[in-house]
C-alpha cells in the first residue's frame, strides 16, 4: 500500500520533468527507492525538488512551428497577407448600409493621412505599456552601412503600418458587437505595436533575422557586482544581444555588440 | 575586436565543447557550495550512486539529486547506467552511477583547500558501496 503511494508521489513529480528526460528520471528514482528502508515518504517528496530543478534547467527541445517569423521577408509577407485578407473581409462582410459605406470610405486614400497621424499618436500613447526604446546599438567599425541600418527602421515602419491596417479592419469586423466596438481598435493597435516593438528587439540589426540560442547569464541575487540577464546570438554571426534581467541605472536597456566578420563562419 | 592571428584559428566543435567545459568548471569552482563540495567528496570516496551519497552525507534527497544533476551539467561528474546483467545478478534494479571527471577532481582539490575539513569526512576510500 505504502509502496504504491511512494510510486504515485514519484509519478506525480515526474509530470514536472520535461518529456525528453522523464523516462530516465523515473527509472533512476524508482531504482533509488528500492534501497530506502526508512522515511521513504520524505525521500519521495524530495523528488519534487529534483523535478522542479529539471523543469527549470532542461533546455526546451526545438519546436516545429507551422510558420516561422525568423526571416524578415516571411514576416512582412505574412503580415501583408493577413492585412489583405482582413481588408477583403471588411469590404465583403454583409452589414448595415451605413456601416458598409463607412467601411468602404474608411479605406479611401484620403484617410491614409489621418491614419498616419493616428498611428503616431498611438505610438506615443502606447509608450507606458511598451517602452519605445529598442536598445543600444553602438555605431563602431563593425556596424553595417547606413543603408542597412536604415532598412531596419523601414522594416519596423512597414510592420507597424501593416499591424495598424490589420487592427483597423479587425475593429471594423467587430463593429457589430457593441461592447467590443469601442475598445477593439485601440486594444488591437496597442497590442500590435507592442508585438512589433518586441519582435524588432529580438532581431539582428544587420540581417533582421530573429536571434537564437537565448542563454541566461548570472544570478539575480548577485546583480550588485555582476551582470545578469539573457544573451542572444545571431546565427549568421553578426553579433550578440545582451538583455538585462532587471532594468538598472547602468544597464537600463538591451545592448547589441557587433562581431567582426570572422565570426560568421564560426557561428553559421 | 581580437588580433587577427587568434581569430583566424577556428576551433573544432570538440575543442569548443572542451573549452566550454573548462570555462564552466572554472566558473563553478569559485561558486561551489559547501553542500556540492561534500557531495563531490562523497563521490570521490567511492559512494557512487544517489542513495549511497544520501546515506553517507545525511543530506535529504531533495538536495542530493538536484546537486548531482547540477554537477553533471557543469561537467564535474559523469553518469552512466549499470548493465542490466549485473543488476539482475545482484537481484536489484540497475543503478545510475556517478563518476568524477578530471575537471571535477581539480575543483574538488580547490574545494578541499577552501574547506580544510572536507577530506576528513570520508577518510577511507570505499571501492563499492552497496
Amino acid at each position: 500500500m505504502l509502496r504504491a503511494l511512494h510510486l504515485a508521489i514519484i509519478q506525480t513529480a515526474a509530470l514536472l520533468v520535461p518529456a525528453s528526460e522523464r523516462a530516465e528520471w523515473l527509472t533512476e528514482w524508482r531504482a533509488e527507492l528500492w534501497y530506502v528502508n526508512r522515511r521513504a515518504t520524505a525521500f519521495c517528496l524530495g523528488a519534487f525538488c529534483d523535478a522542479f530543478w529539471m523543469n527549470r534547467n532542461t533546455p526546451a527541445p526545438p519546436t516545429r512551428r507551422w510558420f516561422s517569423f525568423e526571416s524578415p521577408l516571411k514576416c512582412v509577407m505574412f503580415l501583408a497577407a493577413l492585412a489583405a485578407l482582413s481588408t477583403l473581409l471588411t469590404t465583403v462582410l454583409p452589414g448595415e448600409p451605413e456601416t458598409t459605406t463607412s467601411r468602404s470610405s474608411y479605406l479611401d486614400f484620403s484617410l491614409a493621412f489621418a491614419l498616419l497621424g493616428y498611428f503616431f499618436g498611438l505610438l506615443v500613447a502606447a509608450s507606458p505599456i511598451a517602452p519605445l526604446r529598442l536598445g543600444k546599438y553602438p555605431v563602431n567599425r563593425y556596424a553595417p552601412a547606413v543603408s542597412v541600418r536604415l532598412l531596419r527602421w523601414v522594416f519596423l515602419v512597414v510592420k507597424m503600418a501593416l499591424v495598424v491596417l490589420i487592427a483597423q479592419c479587425g475593429a471594423l469586423a467587430l463593429a457589430s458587437i457593441p461592447p467590443l466596438a469601442g475598445w477593439s481598435m485601440l486594444l488591437g493597435q496597442i497590442l500590435g505595436f507592442r508585438w512589433a516593438l518586441k519582435d524588432q528587439r529580438e532581431r539582428c540589426p544587420v540581417c533582421l533575422r530573429l536571434l537564437s540560442s537565448p542563454t541566461r547569464i548570472g544570478d539575480p541575487s548577485q546583480s550588485f557586482l555582476g551582470w545578469y540577464g539573457t544573451e542572444l546570438v545571431c546565427t549568421h554571426g553578426h553579433g550578440v544581444l545582451y538583455v538585462p534581467g532587471d532594468s538598472m541605472s547602468w544597464y537600463e536597456v538591451q545592448q547589441w555588440q557587433y562581431l567582426d566578420p570572422t565570426w560568421n563562419n564560426l557561428l553559421s | 575586436m581580437f588580433p587577427a592571428p587568434y581569430v583566424a584559428i577556428y576551433p573544432t566543435s570538440c575543442q569548443v565543447e572542451f573549452y566550454i567545459g573548462i570555462i564552466r568548471a572554472m566558473a563553478i569552482e569559485a561558486k561551489l557550495s559547501h553542500t556540492a563540495a561534500i557531495i563531490l567528496q562523497a563521490l570521490d570516496a567511492g559512494f557512487v550512486y544517489g542513495f549511497s551519497v544520501m546515506e553517507t552525507t545525511g543530506l535529504p534527497s531533495g538536495t542530493v539529486y538536484p546537486a548531482l544533476r547540477r554537477l553533471e551539467r557543469v561537467s564535474l561528474i559523469r553518469s552512466y547506467w549499470e548493465s542490466q546483467a549485473v543488476a539482475d545478478a545482484a537481484q536489484r534494479p540497475p543503478r545510475k552511477y556517478y563518476r568524477i571527471t578530471r575537471a571535477g577532481q581539480a575543483t574538488l582539490a580547490a574545494s578541499q583547500k577552501r574547506y580544510p575539513l572536507l577530506n576528513r569526512l570520508f577518510p577511507v576510500p570505499v571501492q563499492e558501496n552497496a
